[in-house]
């Protein structure tokens, strides 16, 4: 993670609180983001990720509190954070009758901001977007052929401040490696990024700390570190010979999921050396660790009441 | 470049081939009247369809019966045709609900990330309508000028150039007016169809209830109300003269129009 604690804030949001007549999208929100690191976003669907995240680029006024980009209020000093801002919507509002290219040039005209041919064509070439496909009508594109184009708009600038929604949404995994390294190389230049995310494993493996909602509200904020200690793993034991008395005394942290003769299933939290030992002298045949999913580590703490 | 003027350029590249169609299809009606005037002057028919007209209709239409049924009313005609003026009120609320349109299709999320003021997504919009407009009502008037050369008979009486010029003026606030009026329910709305057909159904009630109010009286009392109040072709041919309240009242409600779309549009949630 970058140490730069002391550095006004990449994203500052203090009390922010947006409604839609009774509806509370988010609710009093404090969080800050420390220039140079990713910053993974995440909830579940309706959590109030993307509002928050349209509150930094005005695009929705916030009903209460304030947000502040590198120091800047975003609605007071809506332009001058634009101007460092790039920007994935979670869902990309495109005209099929315009071409890749004619999309890209007119966002850069719009930002205002001088776009280096050497370093969008680099973005092209990681992504894999050939100068042909640039110049095909947005209406022939593929999902993710959509979601790579939008990805080189958001870049191209090279924004201090990257706000990316679901951005590998619809990448297939090898473009997932590539947007990984693009992330990667931002971050090296200084740049931050802040982005929402549902996939854990893209998240465990890019950002640095991550901030959990659950409806409208922060319920974890933590660096990936502490949250993957956090986060309990499914462990399957499988036998080679029938094992007929179940595991009676496990380690703390451990539960027993299910027992077969042949296969035993346990989910621990922690590590696993203490479960290794109280395997000895089982025919251990195999044993399958399974990494929590992301909904798995969500309805954890949504069904805890407070952390 | 500026942002606004790329955003400009972007709208104008999108519509254009809706404004160069309108503009043809206006221009040509145009020349189309212009030829059926010259059929019916050259046959002396528009005696003869006076004379077909029943008593009762004669006596209601009074001075403007002379006024329609000349050469110079036909030609007229093409500035106050009931599809004439439905057209280009279309044409005007396609390009005042163009903001609900990117805010419906996302794209204004794509825009307004970027440095761009909102008041340019209005700018732009207006901006558009009377750049789009003036180009129609050119074509239209080119159309006339081309049909009067052209086509029309040495002895027919053509309509005089302030006649024409200040129809076209009379048309061209009406148009403005009902863009101000959509821009305000565009500014308002996350649907392009909200505002589209919301002022599609205000325009068809507002001309009903003014057509209604020159037979009927007590619906007088709130044609006033009626942009259509105020763009009187027949009694601005009759009469010879065109009111500037009617112009102000139009002009006025314009830009009441476009600055209260400024104000809702940049208060409001994208």
């Amino acid at each position: 993670m970058p140490n730069n604690r002391t550095a006004t804030p990449a994203v500052a949001l203090h009390g922010i609180t947006k409604k839609y007549g009774r509806l509370v999208a988010v609710r009093n929100l404090h969080l800050e983001v420390i220039p140079g690191e990713i910053f993974g976003f995440l909830g579940l669907n309706g959590a109030g990720k993307t509002t928050t995240l349209r509150i930094l680029l005005d695009l929705l006024r916030p009903t209460a509190g304030r947000a502040f980009v590198f120091g800047r209020d975003c609605q007071r000093q809506g332009l001058e954070v634009r101007a460092m801002v790039g920007y994935l919507p979670g869902e990309l509002g495109l005209y099929g009758d315009m071409t890749g290219q004619e999309l890209l040039d007119l966002l850069a005209r719009l930002g205002r901001y001088t776009v280096q041919p050497e370093y969008r064509a680099e973005l092209l070439q990681k992504l894999q977007l050939s100068r042909s496909d640039l110049g095909r009508k947005l209406r022939e594109y593929s999902t993710g052929m959509k979601r790579k184009l939008g990805l080189v708009q958001a870049f191209q600038g090279d924004p201090t401040l990257l706000i990316l929604d679901e951005p590998t949404e619809g990448l297939d995994p090898l473009m997932q490696e590539s947007f990984y390294e693009v992330l990667f190389n931002v971050q090296q230049r200084g740049r931050t990024v802040f982005m929402s995310s549902h996939v854990l494993s893209e998240v465990e493996r890019v950002c640095d700390r991550i901030a959990l909602l659950r409806r409208g509200e922060l319920i974890l904020l933590s660096p990936v570190e502490e949250v993957r200690r956090m986060a309990a793993r499914r462990v399957r034991v499988l036998f080679s010979q029938d094992v007929l008395s179940g595991p009676s005394r496990l380690p703390e942290g451990h539960e027993v999921l299910e027992v077969t003769p042949r296969s035993w299933s346990i989910r621990v939290h922690g590590a696993l050396g203490s479960l290794v030992n109280t395997l000895s002298g089982l025919p251990v045949k195999d044993i399958e660790v399974y990494e929590p999913r992301l909904e798995e580590v969500l309805m954890k703490y949504y069904r805890e009441d407070s952390l | 470049m500026n942002s606004g003027l790329a955003l400009l350029l972007h709208s104008i590249r999108r519509i254009r081939t809706l404004v160069l169609v309108m503009a043809w299809i206006l221009a040509g009606f145009q020349i189309l009247l212009i030829l059926a005037a010259s059929v019916i002057q050259e046959s002396n028919g528009f005696g003869q369809l006076a004379g077909l007209l029943p008593d009762f209709m004669r006596q209601m239409l009074g001075p403007s019966l002379i006024a329609l049924l000349s050469f110079s009313g036909i030609v007229c005609l093409g500035y106050f045709h009931i599809a004439v003026i439905g057209a280009l009120i279309g044409l005007t609320v396609v390009l005042a609900t163009e903001p609900a349109g990117e805010i419906e299709t996302q794209f204004m999320d794509l825009v307004m990330a970027h440095s761009i003021s909102r008041h340019w997504i209005i700018t732009r919009t207006v901006l558009l309508i009377l750049g789009c407009t003036a180009f129609v009502l050119a074509a239209m008037m080119l159309g006339t000028w081309f049909g009067l050369h052209w086509l029309a008979p040495k002895e027919a009486i053509q309509p005089t150039l302030r006649t024409a010029r200040a129809l076209i003026c009379n048309l061209g606030v009406l148009l403005l007016c009902w863009g101000g009026v959509t821009l305000v329910m565009t500014s308002l709305a996350r649907r392009r169809s909200v505002p589209g057909s919301a002022v599609g159904l205000l325009a068809l009630a507002s001309y009903l209830v003014d057509y209604l109010a020159r037979v009927w009286k007590p619906a007088r009392s709130v044609s006033w109300l009626s942009p259509f109040h105020y763009f009187n072709a027949i009694d601005f041919l009759t009469s010879g003269t065109l009111p500037p309240r009617d112009i102000w009242v139009l002009a006025g409600t314009a830009v009441c129009g476009c600055g209260l779309a400024y104000v809702l549009f940049a208060r409001r949630d994208l």
